[in-house]
């Protein structure tokens, strides 16, 4: 399977935080979350991908090019957290102006798009609330055939109602098999409706990266007392945690464990439990 | 580079008329109080304000960063910048002399040689402003561009001074006002250029978050 992205030993180094040898994969059309908590790395991630920082080390190839260049900046959509455009610009105005600097930008496409998510193309963005500002983004970022879109915390601060439209439109563009998506977001919940891996960074490191079906459906939290948390064999255990009342374990594969401890309490993890455990426990 | 510069125009549009409007009404204001060539002393250095008004636009909106993600590269992003500083200024020059043409029609001394003199100190004030304030609107604070570009131009008025007096040296100015400030223009042209070329070496290399 080709790649739309590869980071491979990504490194960038700030005073007080480093990204530390990254790698991951988006393979060609798949949507890949990546998760982490405010700080962890993600936009750094981004901007790294992104060539907006300058790395320390590591290779980042997109749609197989390690260059940057402008046939390959054609293919691929940016939309970070807020339009980033102007505020005095209409989306008229935007439209005029993309058409000279996009050799493939779409007029009809554009129009289409702000049409079907009812943007009025000749009000000042400043006008708009900040869903319409994200929708903008949207639609500019799809409308120079992208084949892949980058997405940095762009819904964000947005209602459940808006972030479902910008979800189903992000659904609506992966259906191309050539079409791949990085999407990095806190909010998990969004990932689990659309997100075919999750990478999950923290502390400027990958922790993993795995197909959301194995974390949903394998993973679990074994819940139990100090007496069965004693009586575990640790090497099950990924990361635990100590609560109010009870003991919290990770683990990679809840039907086994079910069969190895028959009286335990064993749920399914959400992609918010596992990086709250992994954020907040202990191995 | 032209979708950026029609971006830069955009933002502008407003300041730019305004300043076009209001340097044609000083024009004739000017008239009965001193020469009206003068004006194209100020013309251009007024009329490049605009671009510090899309440069902080740019930092508000964080188009920087976002522009930098579409197929321009950061060359031409500041070459843009830079290019557009140039319009306005020759802009400014137009606007002034609007106001000069009309009033000479109207049989008012207005010669050649003046409007040549007052252009090219107007333009090397300008120039010589430029070359210092936009790398560093750039470089450092574009919120505070404006007032970089306030600071610049009395730098660039000394550095006028000086290059004058330095010509002096060698040619009697007095006797050779015109080729004076012709060599003036030159090497404000040339310090603009040089700007340009560290600008944008500086901002290949300058992470933009």
């Amino acid at each position: 399977m080709n790649n739309a992205l590869t980071v491979s030993g990504l490194t960038k180094m700030y005073r007080d935080f480093t990204l530390d040898n990254v790698s991951f994969s988006v393979p060609s059309g798949s949507v890949v979350g990546l998760i982490g908590e405010n700080g962890a790395g993600k936009s750094t991630t981004v901007n790294a991908v992104l060539g907006l920082i300058q790395k320390e080390a590591g290779q980042v190839s997109i749609l197989g090019r390690e260059e940057l260049d402008d046939d390959i900046k054609e293919q691929i959509g940016v939309v970070f957290d807020g339009s980033n455009y102007p505020e005095i610009l209409s989306p008229g105005k935007i439209n005029r102006i993309m058409k000279n600097i996009y050799r493939s930008w779409e007029e009809q496409t554009y129009y289409s798009l702000l049409k079907r998510l009812s943007l009025p193309a000749d009000k000042p963005i400043k006008q708009f609330s900040k869903g319409m500002k994200m929708k903008l983004a949207i639609c500019a970022a799809l409308s120079h055939h992208s084949k892949f879109l980058i997405l940095d915390e762009a819904t964000s601060g947005l209602d459940p109602v808006v972030r479902d439209d910008i979800l189903d439109m992000l659904l609506d563009f992966v259906q191309d098999e050539e079409h791949s998506i990085l999407v990095s977001s806190h909010i998990t919940s969004d990932l689990e409706k659309i997100a075919d891996y999750i990478v999950f960074i923290h502390e400027g490191k990958v922790v993993f990266s795995k197909a959301k079906d194995e974390l949903t459906e394998q993973y679990g939290i074994l819940k139990c007392g100090a007496a069965q948390f004693d009586a575990l064999d640790k090497s099950d255990s990924i990361v635990y945690r100590k609560m109010d009342y009870e003991w919290q374990v990770l683990i990679s594969d809840r039907q086994e464990m079910q069969k190895k401890y028959p009286k335990a309490m064993i749920v399914p993890a959400t992609i918010d439990e596992i990086m709250l455990l992994y954020v907040k426990g202990e191995k | 580079m032209k979708g950026i510069l029609l971006k830069d125009m955009y933002i502008a549009k407003s300041n730019i008329l305004v300043t076009v409007v209001s340097l044609v009404v000083l024009g004739f204001g000017l008239s009965f109080l001193l020469e009206t060539s003068a004006l194209l002393v100020l013309a251009p250095v007024a009329s490049t304000t605009a671009v510090f008004i899309s440069i902080t636009s740019d930092a508000g909106s964080k188009w920087n960063k976002n522009v930098i993600t579409m197929p321009v590269s950061r060359s031409q992003i500041i070459g843009g910048k830079y290019f557009f500083y140039l319009i306005l200024a020759v802009q400014g020059i137009i606007a002034a002399l609007i106001p000069c043409g009309i009033l000479a029609l109207f049989g008012m001394d207005i010669t050649i040689q003046s409007l040549c003199l007052y252009g090219a100190i107007g333009m090397s004030a300008t120039l010589l402003a430029g070359g210092i304030s936009l790398p560093c609107a750039y470089l450092f604070d574009p919120e505070k561009s404006q007032i970089v570009f306030m600071m610049s131009f009395m730098a660039s008025t000394g550095m006028i001074v000086a290059l004058v007096f330095l010509i002096n040296v060698f040619i009697r100015v007095k006797d050779n006002i015109l080729v004076a400030f012709y060599i003036v223009f030159a090497v404000a042209a040339l310090c603009f250029f040089i700007s340009y070329k560290i600008a944008v070496k500086v901002y290949q290399k300058r992470d933009i978050i």
